[in-house]
């Protein structure tokens, strides 16, 4: 070992301060051993960090998987630091002009790396990126280019929290720079819960000032369910499925006459492999928001390639499903509530008696739902159920509200703001509390949004967004009752819990915060294409402070709000709209030539 | 003395339609330096025109690429990449372009090359008044009726000048042709160039009517030879496979194995050239071969018809509606063959008994006033109405 002194000076050749940090770390995170070839190896308590056998062919077999992938105008992004094995394969195969940097978490295991062994000059041509979180995020946001995360899993797990804080700031970074308006394509679904949820998105998406197109095919629900009225099942599975396919076309199409920046779909759009195969041919970017539980729901696993982002609202073994059915970007994209909707009202009388209850429920009639409400159902509270297929609940008859009628959203509201305790029950089809308990409901947030009470089953996930000073939750369904007992009563404390929930709500939990969150993970990846849109390198202020705008092209520009995006079409619209019959200025003419090419309509249908 | 530039943005056919106006141009100003600007796939052709200085070659490709990417966000670099192509495109700027396209991108193309633009519209490129050409031009595109003005003597009026008088050649490639090809045209008599393909489904001929055009021909002509010509490979081939092999020796098919220029040598090297696109007909008809034509679907013998002399076009007559007044899309239901191989052996004495059912057959001429057709048995003097047209339409040139 003793290889620092040796190491030490190209470091401060190229981070003197980083060099200087190292220097005074005291090092030791890491255990060295020498491996079956000879090499220096090495392991973090019983975990291998690099092969007990042979480090380098490893780390050569990593590296040719990560180049594959990495593009030109990447910047590849190593995390894990380990000996640096797989950082030294990766940079022997880098082309000049490629920048690679390495996060660095921990300042001792680099210096655990740079004596463990002799590493040459090829660290000059690494960035090293260290310092808090916040920092590291920072330098990285610098770089204005598409990042390729590569992760060397078993250095990488070492420092898993700093990485994903990195990440996060990287994207709230990006997010708070958004100033630019995107034209943003949301394919909806025919019917279904997702279908508010596209909404909820549209509406975000505009007060985030992005101009939006709606693909709805909720008003073809009814033809749909025309075709499922067939008595023999392979006739209605036929047309619907090419009912489906028709709406699906029908997306191409419009995506072809208005070709947006980034086509959002909802879970459910109708958007087959075929039509999403050719969007992807003719250079469209899409993105899925998959509303819904990937373990039930399972149509994903055929179109999980064909989209270029998928939002999840689970983590863990459902990012590997996706990667697995070939999905290239997999993000975790929880549910949120939309405040315009979802807020605390105040209700007459009358509300108050048809809407309130002590305890209430509000979904449809899943079999854990069927089993679990009737023992919370009491004599010492009343009880009000809400919602459909309810069907056959025999026990809950007495509680069912409307005949068990499907219930809108401003009943919702409204039964929310009038219940001093909602009960908040995840579906489940079984006769317990869902065994997989991980995704957070929209009713969660909704609840939260609308200042109400609730109690939920306890969730994975649940902890991330709210405390359990915000949500109380249970974890078996004994607990209830007493629950109940404990909070009804309780007016104060239940308001304290609820306003706490609705400020975290309002604070983290809005369709708009998950629009910025989905938009500055688009945009990190494309960070010249929807990146720049988003940061407002294409309004007409920024496109005529560069340095190579000639003048009479700034003057064109200087027709435009500075704050306004500036297109291609909107300019030759601009330069048509001053008539004919003048002379042109040599920039308007070529506008005019580039807008002719453009405004040939995309073959795609 | 500033320049002119004549602008073809369009097809083939209108290129070579568009020589009469090059050398009218060139007649009335003998001195001055006269460019073309075409679209890089033609620029061969172009460079065979007697006249033009200098080709300049537009190209859609690169165009339509830029547009891609300034439509996905545009930057100053989108505008500069742009200028910098039309620097390297054209050295000086033009005084005059001549822009003989109704496209908005012919004009605007003209309009950033030169001072000043005289074509289809009067008001600049994004005017809509159109001159008094541009409207003879495109009332008869439109209805396909009451044209007696060859569009390549339109093009002269939409130039200013009068059309040159006699049919303008292109010049023979110089550059020689490949083994394969070279002994087209030099032993036998007489080689039938057919081109097979059409730019226009409508105006396709079907490859059964080819191989029945083929064996008539062969049989009757013992020492005649006949090459497939055109870019369809595949219509080629299935000709072929149509053929007795017997004949096989005495039919080169070079679909799709032509560069442009090749095609015009080999086109060169025929006789006499049949087919229904106009296109390459006008192009055999440029390098001086007799052309017979199949006008079908829209084309219009006295709009488009092959420009010279002696070229012969049956067109399909269009039924009889004259509540209509849209240009017919006409499909014949049997095609001239017996006709055209009548023609083939007797020549223009054959023409009078040679009206198939569902066409008529036409003769052209080249006059002061450009070019004409007249159909045959009937007398073969000019129409007067061209004259009554230009004075209406360009009487200053007249005077």
């Amino acid at each position: 070992m003793n290889n620092l002194p040796d190491n030490l000076p190209w470091l401060r050749k190229t981070a003197p301060a980083l060099a200087e940090a190292v220097r005074a770390a005291p090092g030791g995170v890491l255990s060295l051993l020498p491996s079956r070839e000879g090499t220096v190896t090495a392991k973090h308590g019983d975990r291998w960090i690099h092969s007990s056998y042979d480090p380098r062919k490893e780390a050569r077999a990593w590296a040719n998987a990560q180049f594959k992938e990495w593009k030109d105008d990447e910047v590849g992004v190593g995390l894990g630091v380990g000996l640096l094995y797989h950082v030294e394969a990766l940079a022997s195969l880098k082309q000049d002009g490629r920048r690679l940097a390495v996060i660095v978490p921990d300042v001792s295991e680099l210096k655990d790396a740079l004596d463990a062994r002799p590493l040459g000059s090829w660290p000059e041509a690494i960035e090293w990126i260290w310092g808090e979180p916040e920092d590291m995020a920072r330098r990285l946001a610098d770089f204005g280019k598409p990042l390729r995360f590569m992760t060397y899993a078993p250095a990488a797990g070492l420092h898993e929290a700093i990485h994903r804080e990195v990440e996060a700031s990287l994207r709230r970074m990006v997010a708070s720079r958004q100033s630019g308006q995107l034209r943003i394509a949301v394919v909806g679904p025919l019917y279904g819960g997702s279908l508010p949820i596209a909404r909820y998105v549209i509406s975000a998406l505009e007060s985030l000032g992005h101009r939006v197109t709606w693909i709805d095919h909720s008003a073809h629900h009814t033809s749909y369910e025309r075709f499922g009225s067939y008595r023999e099942i392979r006739h209605r599975l036929t047309m619907q499925n090419r009912f489906a396919e028709l709406l699906s076309l029908d997306t191409a199409a419009r995506l072809a006459e208005d070709p947006p920046d980034l086509v959002l779909a909802i879970a459910q759009a109708p958007l087959t492999a075929g039509v999403l195969a050719h969007l992807r041919k003719k250079k469209f970017l899409t993105a899925m928001w998959f509303v819904e539980n990937y373990r039930h729901l399972t149509y994903w696993r055929q179109v999980a390639s064909h989209y270029d982002h998928w939002f999840v609202i689970q983590r863990g073994e459902c990012f590997e499903a996706f990667r697995r059915a070939g999905a290239p970007q997999v993000h975790y994209l929880p549910m949120a509530a939309d405040p315009q909707v979802f807020y605390p009202s105040l209700l007459t009388d009358d509300e108050q008696r048809e809407y309130g209850a002590d305890v209430s429920f509000v979904g449809a009639g899943y079999q854990n739902r069927r089993v679990l409400l009737p023992c919370w159902l009491s004599p010492e509270w009343t009880f009000k159920l809400w919602g459909n297929e309810w069907e056959g609940a025999a026990a809950l008859t007495s509680v069912l509200q409307r005949g068990g009628a499907r219930i809108d959203t401003q009943t919702c509201r409204q039964v929310f703001n009038a219940t001093t305790i909602n009960l908040n029950l995840h579906s489940y089809d079984g006769p317990s509390l869902d065994p997989q308990a991980d995704f957070v409901n929209p009713r969660t947030f909704e609840l939260a949004a609308c200042g109400a009470f609730q109690l939920a089953d306890e969730r994975s996930l649940l902890p991330d967004l709210f405390t359990d000073q915000e949500i109380i939750r249970f974890c078996s369904a004994d607990e209830v009752p007493h629950l109940i007992r404990r909070w009804l009563h309780d007016h104060e404390a239940r308001r304290a819990v609820a306003e706490a929930a609705r400020h975290r709500v309002l604070a983290h939990h809005t369709y708009r915060h998950r629009m910025e969150e989905l938009l500055a993970v688009i945009g990190l990846r494309y960070q010249d294409r929807i990146g720049a849109i988003l940061r407002g390198d294409r309004n007409a202020g920024a496109l005529a402070d560069r340095a190579e705008t000639p003048p009479e092209l700034a003057t064109l520009l200087g027709r435009f709000r500075r704050d306004q995006r500036v297109e291609l079409k909107d300019m030759a619209d601009g330069i048509r709209a001053k008539g004919a019959g003048r002379r042109l200025a040599r920039e308007e003419l070529l506008i005019l030539l580039l807008d002719s090419y453009r405004s040939e309509t995309r073959d795609l249908v | 003395m500033a320049r002119t530039l004549v602008v073809q943005l369009a097809r083939l056919g209108d290129l070579i339609q568009t020589i009469p106006a090059i050398t009218a141009l060139r007649m009335a100003n003998p001195e001055g330096g006269l460019d073309l600007l075409c679209p890089s796939s033609l620029a061969p052709i172009g460079r065979l025109i007697p006249g033009i200085d200098q080709v300049l070659e537009w190209d859609g490709a690169v165009w339509h690429r830029w547009a891609k990417e300034a439509s996905a966000g545009l930057l100053p670099t989108h505008v500069e990449r742009a200028t910098k192509q039309l620097e390297a495109l054209a050295r000086h700027r033009y005084g005059t372009a001549y822009v003989l396209n109704h496209h908005r991108r012919a004009l605007l193309a003209g309009s950033v090359l030169a001072d000043d633009i005289r074509g289809p519209l009067l008001d600049g490129p994004l005017g809509s008044t159109l001159s008094p050409w541009a409207s003879y031009v495109r009332e008869v595109a439109r209805t396909g009726r009451g044209c007696r003005v060859h569009l390549a003597d339109a093009f002269c009026g939409l130039c200013g000048v009068l059309p040159p008088g006699e049919p303008p050649m292109l010049r023979r490639p110089s550059c020689p042709l490949p083994s394969g090809l070279d002994q087209i045209g030099r032993r036998g008599e007489p080689w039938i160039g057919l081109i097979v393909g059409a730019g226009a489904v409508e105006r396709l001929v079907p490859v059964d009517i080819w191989k029945e055009l083929i064996i008539r021909f062969l049989e009757s002509a013992p020492h005649g030879r006949v090459v497939l010509l055109g870019e369809e490979r595949e219509r080629g081939r299935r000709i072929q496979d149509l053929l007795p092999s017997s004949l096989l020796g005495r039919v080169w098919d070079v679909t799709g194995r032509t560069s442009l220029l090749e095609l015009v040598s080999v086109l060169g090297r025929c006789h006499l050239v049949i087919g229904s696109d106009t296109g390459p007909l006008h192009l055999a008809a440029a390098v001086g071969i007799t052309v017979i034509g199949w006008y079908c679907g829209l084309a219009r013998v006295h709009e488009t018809g092959p420009y010279g002399v002696g070229h012969v076009v049956w067109q399909a007559e269009e039924p009889i509606d004259k509540s209509s007044r849209r240009r017919t899309d006409i499909r014949p239901s049997r095609w001239p063959i017996e006709e055209t191989i009548l023609f083939l052996l007797r020549g223009k004495g054959a023409l009078p008994a040679a009206v198939a059912p569902g066409w008529s057959v036409w003769t052209s001429h080249c006059d002061r006033w450009g070019a004409y057709y007249t159909e045959s048995g009937s007398l073969s003097s000019p129409p007067p109405e061209r004259e009554a047209l230009w004075a209406e339409l360009s009487p200053f040139v007249l005077r």
